[in-house]
């Protein structure tokens, strides 16, 4: 499958900005089953400083800074990618490795995958681990059951009990709350199943990325209408990185476009950075299109 | 925020006198029988024969020339009363051979150090194959993965390494702790051994000490080198916390010694990929930053976002290696105490070699096999965070009760691996000097270490510190506990004790040393501008304390006015410009505020403060003598709140003359001794626009209202008297006390260095000296217009029609509208100064995030 990504990120200041220093995690990677096959980065007004980059997590990062005046900024992304369709979760989902088995093997970590993949189950900027958090997950897992099976009903528990309400959180939400109200966005499910299952021990990473979106049947698709999304991966020992879409009760296949991952969306946060001046008040705005080609 | 607080000392380091039926503590000085070991036999006979009263007299004059230095350690925010770093004057001496073997274990746990970092930030091998359980990094908040990847272009990364050292109960040296960010005290180490060697200076000469100059030799040749890779003519800054960071002293001290400026994050800008420094010429490049902050403030783009002390986008330039940084950002992380725990086996696998100097055992909590045995012997143990990253808490085992204990127990098993616990070590005792005789004191010595072309080098002495009380249970993190000691170290040959010659190639750039950062030249100007305001005010009321207090007091009518003049010359209003009748006639409790009220802005002692701290932060350019006059003004001052304790005092003027002799003492060094660079020439501006300020509305409140002739000529003879220029008004004019002659003397005379026009023909002069930015002003710049527009003004003045009483008003209008306006142009022309050559940056903002994803 190949698809083309429109994503653009703009902003408006209140006064103008004399200086902006800013990293973006906006360009996409390469994962087992994707390749991306071009990629351009437009950033207006010109950078006089520009650098292409990779992150600790591979992720691809795009630094530029602004020494011009500017009340808006914008950054452009257009990339082109083409996704595989393997047999990949298929084996994963006959995974016979139980919960109890993997906590053992991370317990006494016997090779270096093991021991790396120790920073998933620690707390992240921020997701904090807890008793309240591991005790919504438990009931999906026991000693019978092969893990992936368990999350994969954990996942479904969140798709069912969670209602998608972009208008009940914002980025700085407490775990506890969405899991209290319920309610949220992608993000928040995704980071509320980091919270869930690093609590009972489960490696897991953060996934963000894009999902192709159809048009209901007989419309013509929207400009716009598609949105970055996150979902997130589980560890398998000697096996890989299993991923999960609370959001949509599915397991990726090739719909969902990784851009970055990491420990959650601090670690890939698609633009951050300082800027000099600019007023009190900066509003945002982010437009997504991803299309077959 | 403190980068380096020094390394507390256990209990037992720090705990009750020598007992010599102890063996819990190795004795430096003494073996087994009381006598004094071979090397330091020497210097407890110098110690004996000076007696108590000669060493006394010795401890008081290395207190008083620290004093002298501004050797202070964690500065209050009160410039009055600086913590003057402590010193005892008995050295620490180690013997060539004891030397021979921590130099060389130094040397290996500084390459060990060096290349934990470069793997823990690249190929992590000691994670993979778990020689360092990961959770102890991952976990880590120091542990700062935007700085993964990035080298250093040289063969070590970490360049400035710090280790402290203490010795156990058989003489054995055991490190407790290490420093890899930012290590300090090897300043304050250099400023103990010129203290010693001048009170004791027959000591010094004989004994065979090795030098200390050579270190800071490598570390300037280190950085030049570094540089090198980056530019042909390398810049090298020191970068500050500023002058509320703990160890500031220090920072400027070392600043100076190396010659490299001494900047904030301020005075730092990335620019076109770059780092710049801002200065009065505009921007100046920056290659090598040798850091005092702390890892997470260095960049508010990709660390701490509230940081006041970084520099937007520095990480990346580093990234990009147009900068560098010692030590690198991210360097933090190895100062973990968890870390210490697993060093004998990380030694074993990146050097194959056994450490030579050992740690002090230490137990990680992540298994469970040491938590069970920090359980059971929690009596005995430190129990520290594992990933600590600036200090942070520490519990003593045996300082807890039984309930206490229980909940630290319960926080280390909900996260057994965020705790280490570490044994205590008691410090070997150390003679020092006190209460009359050598008394024995727990014992820590930080160590340091440079990076060099071919490894590692060590300096060759220390920081030793010892308790300062005899009795103390827990001496914490306070140096004002503790009494540092300079740390001799004996050769045996002699070429060691020589000093090192300067290496020609690796002097600054002249340039970049004499182009001083605008925060520099800013807090300058505005010491000049806090000392002329200090000075007027003052000579004003000693003026009229002395005419109230004369022979003939003033009438009424002349008091009020002076009265009114000191409330607008102090800008303290309404003061006794809307004062009632009671006020004037008791004017005591409002005088004596004006002078000793601190907190109140324009009095006397809130401008000296001001000018005190505009001082400090300027530390670095401030001269040996300066420090001194600054150091009896702040006694002065004491005196002046003591004499003022209970109000006015019966000869009020009296203690004001101490400060205005200091201040004129001031005048005279920067006259005398100062070359006159931007430094001098800023200090100048501020004093020249502020005395033409402050006589024009002198002018203004004394002489706009007509009085009585008698009256009128005590008003104009305390005027006079109060800027100095009384005997030359009756020599030149006999008993003519015209008002006219009066403004022709302050106004309009060339003559008198208090003059109105010499101020504005000395400022004109000044602004042909300064550095013109290369701009596209047409014509002369707003500042000079200003300038030539008042000294125009001044010359052209009818000084006959000035002192004209207008009949309509009742006053001098035509006086009090001229000073009005010259006033408002000097106002204006320090704005103009201000915008050219000060910097306005306001900090950054956090770009917002938005929702994320949906």
């Amino acid at each position: 499958m190949k698809y083309k990504v429109r994503h653009l990120t703009e902003y408006e200041y209140s006064a103008p900005v004399a200086l902006c220093y800013n990293m973006a995690h906006l360009l996409p990677r390469d994962t087992n089953n994707q390749r991306c096959l071009s990629r351009r980065i437009k950033v207006w007004p010109k950078p006089v400083y520009q650098h292409e980059g990779q992150d600790y997590y591979g992720n691809q990062t795009c630094y530029f800074s602004i020494e011009e005046p500017h009340q808006k900024l914008s950054i452009d992304v257009i990339s082109y990618f083409e996704i595989q369709t393997t047999d990949f979760i298929a084996q994963a989902e006959a995974h016979p490795l139980t919960l109890g088995e993997l906590k053992a093997l991370l317990e006494k970590p016997h090779t270096s995958e093991l021991r790396m993949a120790k920073e998933f189950i620690l707390n992240s900027p921020q997701v904090r681990c807890s008793e309240q958090l591991a005790e919504y997950a438990r009931d999906c897992f026991s000693d019978e059951i092969p893990m992936i099976q368990g999350v994969k009903a954990f996942m479904h528990k969140v798709f069912t009990e969670f209602n998608f309400d972009p208008t009940s959180t914002t980025v700085a939400t407490p775990l506890e709350q969405v899991l209290e109200q319920k309610s949220g966005v992608c993000q928040d499910f995704a980071h509320l199943s980091l919270g869930c299952l690093r609590s009972l021990g489960i490696p897991t990473r953060y996934m963000s990325g894009y999902l192709e979106t159809l048009p209901p049947p007989g419309q013509e698709k929207l400009t716009g209408a598609d949105a970055s999304h996150a979902w997130f991966a589980v560890f398998v020992p000697d096996f890989g990185w299993v991923e999960f879409d609370p959001t949509n009760d599915i397991m990726p296949t090739d719909q969902h476009i990784v851009t970055a991952f990491g420990r959650d969306y601090a670690d890939v946060t698609p633009l951050q950075g300082v800027i000099f001046e600019g007023g009190d008040s900066q509003t945002l705005s982010v437009s997504v299109d991803v299309q077959r080609v | 925020m403190h980068t380096d607080a020094l390394a507390p000392m256990t209990p037992e380091q720090a705990s009750l006198d020598f007992d010599p039926a102890s063996s819990k503590h190795y004795d430096e000085a003494f073996d087994m029988n009381g006598f004094p070991r071979d090397h330091w036999q020497t210097i407890i006979e110098s110690f004996n024969a000076l007696g108590a009263e000669g060493v006394a007299d010795r401890q008081q004059r290395a207190r008083r020339i620290l004093s002298d230095d501004g050797a202070t350690y964690n500065l209050t925010s009160d410039p009055l009363s600086p913590n003057v770093w402590g010193l005892d004057i008995v050295p620490y001496l180690i013997e060539n051979d004891s030397w021979k073997a921590l130099e060389q274990g130094m040397v290996q746990r500084s390459k060990l150090f060096d290349l934990i970092m470069k793997d823990l930030y690249g190929e992590q091998t000691l994670l993979k194959e778990g020689v360092i359980p990961s959770e102890i990094i991952f976990d880590h908040p120091g542990f700062l993965r935007a700085c993964h990847g990035i080298s250093v272009p040289h063969a070590q990364d970490i360049l400035l390494h710090a280790s402290d050292l203490v010795r156990d109960e058989r003489g054995q040296y055991l490190i407790v702790g290490d420093r890899t960010q930012a290590p300090s005290g090897a300043g304050y180490a250099h400023e103990n051994r010129v203290v010693l060697s001048r009170v004791m200076p027959r000591l010094f000469r004989t004994s065979r000490i090795k030098r200390l100059s050579h270190f800071f030799q490598t570390l300037r040749d280190t950085l030049m080198r570094i540089g090198k890779q980056i530019s042909d003519k390398p810049r090298i800054v020191l970068l500050s916390e500023g002058a509320n960071s703990k160890t500031y002293f220090e920072q400027a001290y070392l600043a100076n010694y190396l010659g490299f400026p001494l900047v904030q994050g301020g005075d730092l800008t990335v620019r076109n990929g770059q780092v710049w420094m801002k200065s009065l010429n505009g921007l100046s490049p920056v290659d090598v930053i040798m850091r005092r902050i702390n890892d997470d403030a260095c960049d508010q783009a990709e660390l701490k976002p509230n940081s006041l002390l970084g520099v937007p986008g520095l990480l990346e330039v580093a990234r990009s290696g147009k900068v560098v940084i010692a030590n690198p950002i991210g360097s933090g992380l190895l100062e973990t105490p968890a870390l210490m725990a697993f060093l004998p086996q990380i030694s074993q696998f990146l050097l194959g070699e056994e450490l030579s100097i050992a740690t002090v055992k230490t137990y990680w909590c992540g298994t469970e096999e040491n938590r069970l045995h920090v359980e059971a012997n929690l009596s005995q143990l430190i129990i520290k965070p594992a990933m600590r990253v600036n200090g942070g808490d520490s519990y003593y085992g045996h300082t807890l009760d039984q309930e206490a204990k229980q909940a630290l127990l319960d926080k280390i098993r909900l996260a057994p691996h965020r705790w280490v616990a570490q044994e205590y070590v008691s410090g070997a005792q150390l003679p020092v000097w006190a209460d009359q005789g050598l008394k024995k004191r727990p014992s820590i010595m930080r160590m340091f270490t440079v990076a060099d072309k071919d490894g590692f080098s060590v300096m060759p002495g220390g920081l030793s510190r010892v308790g300062s009380q005899g009795n103390e249970r827990i001496v914490g993190n306070n140096i004002s506990d503790t009494l540092s000691k300079d740390t001799w170290v004996l050769a045996t040959d002699f070429e060691s004790t020589l000093p090192a010659g300067m290496d020609s190639s690796s002097v600054q750039d002249i340039a970049l040393q004499s182009n001083l950062p605008s925060r520099v030249i800013e807090n300058l100007f505005w010491f000049g501008r806090y000392m002329e305001r200090a000075e007027v005010s003052l000579r004003l009321m000693r003026t009229f304390f002395k005419q109230m207090n004369g022979v003939e007091p003033l009438p009424k009518e002349s008091r009020d006015i002076l009265l009114k003049a000191i409330s607008l010359q102090t800008g303290c209003l309404p003061g006794f410009v809307q004062g009632d009748s009671s006020m004037f006639e008791e004017p005591n409790d409002e005088l004596a505020s004006l002078i000793c009220d601190g907190a109140r802005p324009g009095t006397i002692k809130s401008n000296l403060n001001a000018m005190l701290a505009c001082g400090e932060q300027v530390k670095e350019m401030l001269s040996a003598d300066t420090r001194i006059i600054l150091n009896d003004l702040r006694a002065h001052i004491h005196q002046v709140d003591r004499a003022y304790a209970n109000g006015l005092p019966e000869l009020p003027e009296e203690s004001l003359d101490n400060l205005v002799t200091s201040i004129l003492a001031l005048s005279g060094l920067n006259h005398e001794s100062m070359l006159r660079g931007p430094d001098w020439m800023f200090q100048e501006l501020g004093r020249r626009t502020e005395r033409a300020l402050q006589t024009a509305k002198l002018l203004k409140s004394t002489l706009t209202e007509p009085l009585a002739s008698m009256q009128q000529s005590l008003v104009l003879e305390s005027v006079l008297l109060s800027v100095e220029a009384l005997i030359s008004f009756r020599r030149r004019y006999r008993n003519r006390n015209r008002v006219a002659y009066g403004l022709d003397l302050l106004m309009a005379d060339r003559t008198n260095p208090r003059s109105l026009i010499y101020q504005t023909e000395q400022l004109r002069k000044y602004l042909e000296e300064l550095p013109r930015n290369e701009s596209s002003e047409l014509g002369l710049s707003p500042e000079k217009r200003m300038i030539i527009k008042s000294l125009n003004d001044i010359q052209l003045a009818d000084l006959e029609m000035l002192a004209h009483v207008d009949e309509i008003d009742g006053e001098r209008s035509a006086l009090s509208d001229f000073m009005t306006q010259l006033t408002e142009q000097l106002e204006r022309f320090t704005s103009h100064i201000s915008d050219k050559y000060f910097d306005h940056a306001a900090g950054p903002q956090q770009l917002v995030p938005g929702h994320g994803e949906y």
